[in-house]
């Protein structure tokens, strides 16, 4: 029987979506509980009166504009993946000819094209004049003056800054991955989360829908920083999530820091780092909580998991303060770090981040 | 031209979209483009010019990547989904969410009539609207789908990226704060 209240469920049992056993509780309870009955009367009310806002057509020229944004888009992929083939295929006939080419047309199912932007880029031990392609296995290097285009099959690219060594790992449907030695790539991915994963000496960063720039040393100091939707940076067991506008630095053995909004507090910034990666104490942890706004809760849930024990309840108290505790979310259960708790909260805070 | 009775995407439709077909797309267009222009335009406070750039991101995002809808959810989840991640996008990278709210941009429903007859029921209408946009972005977009598309719980979850649980919770509170901002309203206007 539900002894408590359930607010939290009313839409789903006026709109037929609560499991059978759970209806009977239900109205078992509405029976007893005036409060549960006057708030299932909103919620009815509430949708009642949504019938009241009408259906607003879409503007008559709409469509033209979305069939020429969608030619535009299809005739620059023509064009630049008829620069491709044009270039593949000169190649193919300069260096192999005759059935040779046919070989070649095989083969290239199975890599990748990448184009030059700017002076020599490398792949492999061959130099990129045009355009190429790169299979798994193979490196990717540019010097201070080279830039590349990567076409990461079909859901999306890559382009590689300079001073930048990175290697094809894996270019299956379901995954397609690199490895960034050192340097700077900026991903532009139009896939399902987690078909695209760029490994570095101090984690991966997991695409889940984005643009977003990564640079890495060869120790593994870098940063991240997400410009479209999501990327999760992972390393042994330790997440981070970076929304747009968000960044995170990552560190060798240690790995992805706590992230933060670019436009959060320098303070805040600094103090972060302090704590993160060089052990900073109570100070720092306190300079984090007090410059922290609402929208820095992305901070804050990070951190929670992060801090010692007994510094949990101050980041839980800072949370708590800056935006209402959810329905399902316990200090108890959220102190001690329930995931299901936590996704809870995430979901709930994310809608500010 | 391909007509489709409402929500009769069928797989040869999808299948005529991922080889490129023009009037396949158009087909979905027409099917989805009022549901999908009404949601952003209620997410974004009657913002006309908000509301047409994302109604065009969501089904231009739609025709460049209908090859990776695999066919193992519903094709309205999976617009939906396109349709949730393209308003939040848009409200992150929006600095003036809360400024427009406070204006609320009634002239963006001026009614298609001027009759006095219709007036108590545009001025309900107006009363509805910005209470709705008034709701916090979670409970305003989870309204929405519910209202205009009558997706199942199941299908907001997808849409939302949230647990049925956080969909029943979002729905139930939003309605609530609808209904203590309207009360009165349905008896006092009839």
């Amino acid at each position: 029987m539900f002894t408590k209240h359930f607010s939290g469920q009313l839409a789903s049992y006026i709109d037929g979506e609560l499991a059978q056993r759970k209806v009977q509780q239900a109205e078992l309870h509405l029976g007893q509980c005036a409060r549960c009955r006057t708030e299932c009367e909103q919620v009815r009310y509430g949708m009642a009166v949504l019938e009241h806002l009408p259906l607003v057509e879409a503007p008559e020229g709409a469509w033209a504009s979305i069939e020429a944004a969608f030619q535009q888009s299809r005739s620059r992929t023509t064009a630049t993946t008829g620069r491709w083939r044009l270039a593949f295929a000169a190649t193919v006939v300069l260096v192999l000819a005759g059935v040779a080419y046919w070989a070649g047309v095989h083969q290239s199912g199975m890599r990748w094209e990448i184009v030059r932007l700017a002076g020599s880029p490398i792949v492999g031990a061959k130099q990129i004049r045009e355009a190429g392609r790169v299979g798994a296995g193979e490196w990717i290097e540019t010097d201070s003056r080279s830039r590349a285009a990567v076409k990461v099959g079909e859901i999306g690219s890559v382009e590689v800054g300079p001073n930048t060594r990175v290697r094809v790992v894996a270019m299956r449907p379901d995954e397609h991955r690199l490895a960034l030695l050192r340097g700077e790539i900026r991903a532009r991915i139009y896939a399902p989360p987690r078909l695209f994963f760029v490994d570095t000496a101090s984690g991966t960063a997991v695409d889940l829908g984005c643009e977003y720039e990564l640079k890495t040393d060869e120790d593994g100091f870098g940063m991240l920083r997400v410009t479209k939707g999501w990327v999760s940076f992972q390393w042994k067991g330790l997440e981070s999530l970076v929304p747009a506008g968000a960044s995170c630095r990552t560190r060798p053995h240690v790995g992805p820091g706590i992230p933060y909004f670019d436009d959060a507090s320098e303070n805040l910034k600094q103090a972060l780092e302090s704590f993160a990666f060089e052990k900073g104490g109570n100070e720092t942890l306190s300079i984090v909580l007090t410059e922290s706004r609402a929208r820095d809760t992305l901070t804050l849930w990070h951190l929670l998991s992060r801090v010692e024990v007994g510094d949990r309840e101050r980041v839980y108290d800072r949370i708590a303060a800056l935006t209402p505790v959810p329905d399902g979310v316990s200090r108890e259960q959220a102190l001690k770090l329930n995931p299901e708790t936590l996704k809870r909260w995430k979901e709930e805070l994310s809608w500010t981040w | 031209m391909i007509n489709l009775s409402d929500r009769e995407i069928s797989a040869e439709i999808i299948a005529s979209c991922r080889l490129g077909d023009r009037d396949a797309f158009r087909a979905l267009y027409d099917v989805y483009k009022d549901r999908v222009y009404s949601i952003s335009l209620y997410f974004f406070h009657g913002d006309q010019a908000m509301a047409t750039d994302v109604s065009q991101q969501v089904f231009l995002k739609l025709m460049t990547s209908i090859g990776q809808f695999r066919g193992d959810a519903e094709f309205s989840t999976w617009l939906y989904r396109l349709v949730v991640n393209a308003c939040m996008d848009a409200v992150r990278h929006s600095k003036s969410e809360a400024i427009i709210s406070d204006r609320f941009r009634m002239e963006a429903f001026a009614g298609t009539g001027s009759q006095e007859e219709d007036y108590a029921r545009a001025e309900m209408a107006n009363s509805v609207r910005a209470a709705v946009s008034a709701l916090p972005p979670k409970f305003r977009i989870a309204v929405l789908l519910r209202y205009f598309e009558d997706l199942s719980y199941e299908q907001m979850a997808e849409a939302l990226h949230c647990s049925m649980g956080t969909v029943a919770s979002r729905l139930s509170r939003g309605h609530k704060i609808l209904a203590e901002r309207l009360k009165g309203l349905i008896s006092a206007k009839k």
